[in-house]
């Protein structure tokens, strides 16, 4: 390959990611814009908090964030503490059936939740669960179950077998030895984990949509709710999209490599 | 590529812990998918309605589903959404991954820039779009605003169209992550192989074309799938985008199933047409699982 690229190679990338970025700039710009001037894609307008304010006053959106940040925090956590030993025991003690396992779990995520939504809704009528944050976090946790044990197994993977290997040599035990060599060597592959199931539990809208409506809706089922474009909404739509895609704005700067490799199960690192 | 690393001095709970561990996971990832597939099933045999009845009407509600149009309006749309949005997702990512392996500056930033709309909720991206497809409000006012006054784009408004938007929004949400399958597959070439044709005195055009492009057989095979059970899986998109109107014009089979069984009272039709979805996936997926299980007994 040649060393540098020429200049129109330069100016066609830099011009394709203004274009990619343009929906997410034009959101981030009538987000401080009132009513009226976000009625025209004009850049010269005076910047104001207004609709910010407005979505703040008028619409219970502390809620939806803490409802949000409960149902995110509290699926990784679960689906952590779940796949976390799971994955471990398929990296470190396979056994005949490992790659099995591991596709059959994989299956399940390739599956619609479309093909499951009545039978997890009546259940959840039944017990109560309907419009809850537990019962969210439970679907949550179980929907991103398969992609945490994949996640962790691929990184439980990465950790050299000799290491291991040296350890038992000097007498340590399976606790030990899991205490005090493998979660230190897998913390960051961990921490990317988790990193990944808060994003995807963040932006999870098929069921919160279908399971929640007033008391645990979080974030996604509020956006939704702006979707009608009955009225002038443009500007306070804008100021609660950006509201609720700034934590993604910043993660997913973080966990770029993380998402591709979580989307492909790990083929991709 | 596993390695057991079990030593034989372990003794019986360390023999029996990793499966006890695994176990949890396994089961309810398993249980939560294919034994509520089990429930849908037997549901879409019943005379459910609005709510649930376990009364046996054998195919009734198959025979009912394909004797109705919007259902085919669905499967339709589905099929030109599929094709259109894994057709020039692919292409549109694979010219963004070759643009981005020549070494343009500032690379790591822009390659964030491409990846970002994966990484925001579908929900929020088709909600946007909502709004600068509406002729109203978006791109046609801009237009007309800049004295271009008849330029007219009403697609999301136009029953023909509609289901187009949804593939646009669907382009720009992904065509950054396939860019990324392709850069790391582009990435993991030998480069003394590129190196040695050069010399040879191929242009680059024949170099991805004859090289570079047989090599990623891989990469486009997994990119396929991914994308494929994204379109099967769209719904998010769709109700946030055009709610599947104007009319049913632009639905899917997931909110057509959607409507059906929660807004319509026809319960067992919406699981027979989840039951139609699953067996179409599982005819995609069961052949790819097959062959994988067979390379890892191997």
């Amino acid at each position: 390959m040649n060393e540098k690229a020429p200049w129109w190679v330069g100016i066609l990338g830099w011009g394709t990611a203004f274009v990619i970025f343009l929906p997410i700039l034009i959101i981030a710009i009538t987000a401080f814009k009132t009513e009226q001037d976000a009625y025209s894609l004009s850049l010269l307008f005076k910047p104001t908090l207004q609709s910010f304010n407005e979505v703040f006053e008028r619409s219970h959106y502390l809620g939806f964030v803490s409802n949000s940040v409960y149902v995110s925090l509290g699926s990784t956590i679960a689906s952590l503490a779940l796949a976390v030993p799971a994955a471990y025991s398929l990296a470190f003690f396979p056994g005949k059936r490992a790659q099995k396992i591991l596709l059959w779990m994989l299956s399940t995520k390739m599956m619609p939740a479309v093909g499951v939504l009545i039978p997890i809704y009546l259940l959840a009528k039944t017990t109560l669960l309907l419009d809850s944050i537990t019962g969210l976090i439970i679907i949550y946790t179980l929907i991103n179950l398969p992609i945490a044990v994949w996640m962790a197994f691929t990184y439980f993977n990465e950790v050299p077998k000799e290491i291991l290997e040296a350890a038992r040599i000097d007498g340590a035990n399976a606790w030990q030895e899991m205490l005090h060599l493998l979660l230190p060597t897998a913390l960051p592959g961990l921490a990317s984990t988790a990193l990944l199931l808060v994003i995807f539990s963040w932006n999870e809208a098929f069921w919160s949509l279908n399971l929640s409506s007033v008391n645990a809706a979080p974030l996604t089922v509020f956006i939704a709710s702006y979707s009608n474009p009955e009225g002038l909404f443009w500007a306070k739509l804008s100021a609660a999209s950006l509201l609720a895609i700034a934590p993604i704005l910043v993660l997913g700067w973080l966990a770029q490599k993380q998402l591709v490799r979580g989307m492909t199960f790990g083929a991709v690192k | 590529m596993i390695q057991s690393t079990r030593p034989a001095q372990y003794g019986f709970a360390e023999r029996w812990l990793p499966r006890l561990v695994l176990a949890p996971s396994f089961l309810l990832s398993l249980v939560f998918i294919y034994g509520f597939v089990v429930w849908n099933g037997y549901l879409s045999f019943t005379a459910s309605s609005l709510l649930p009845r376990y009364e046996w009407v054998g195919f009734h509600q198959y025979a009912r589903l394909f004797a109705n149009d919007r259902w085919w309006v669905a499967v339709f749309n589905l099929f030109k959404f599929g094709v259109l949005f894994i057709g020039i997702s692919m292409l549109v990512g694979i010219f963004l991954a070759i643009l981005l392996d020549q070494k343009i500056r500032f690379e790591g930033f822009i390659r964030t820039v491409y990846l970002y709309p994966m990484a925001l909720s579908f929900i929020v991206t088709g909600t946007a779009w909502k709004w600068m497809l509406n002729p109203g409000l978006g791109l046609e006012k801009l237009m007309h605003d800049w004295g271009w006054t008849s330029f007219t784009f009403d697609w999301l408004v136009n029953p023909d169209m509609s289901i187009y938007t949804v593939v646009i929004a669907a382009i720009w949400q992904s065509s950054g992550f396939v860019m990324a399958l392709f850069l790391a597959g582009l990435r993991g070439i030998d480069d003394s192989i590129i190196k040695a044709a050069q010399i040879d005195g191929a242009t680059l055009p024949r170099i991805y074309w004859k090289i570079i492009l047989p090599a990623m057989r891989p990469v486009f095979f997994s990119t396929l799938m991914i994308l494929a059970h994204i379109a099967i899986k769209s719904f998010d998109l769709v109700v946030a985008l055009t709610g599947g109107g104007p009319g049913f014009s632009s639905d899917v089979p997931a909110t057509y199933m959607y409507a059906m069984a929660f807004t319509r009272g026809e319960m067992g039709l919406g699981s027979a047409s989840a039951m139609m979805m699953l067996l179409s996936v599982s005819a995609v997926i069961v052949p790819y699982l097959y062959s994988e299980l067979r390379r890892g007994s191997r």
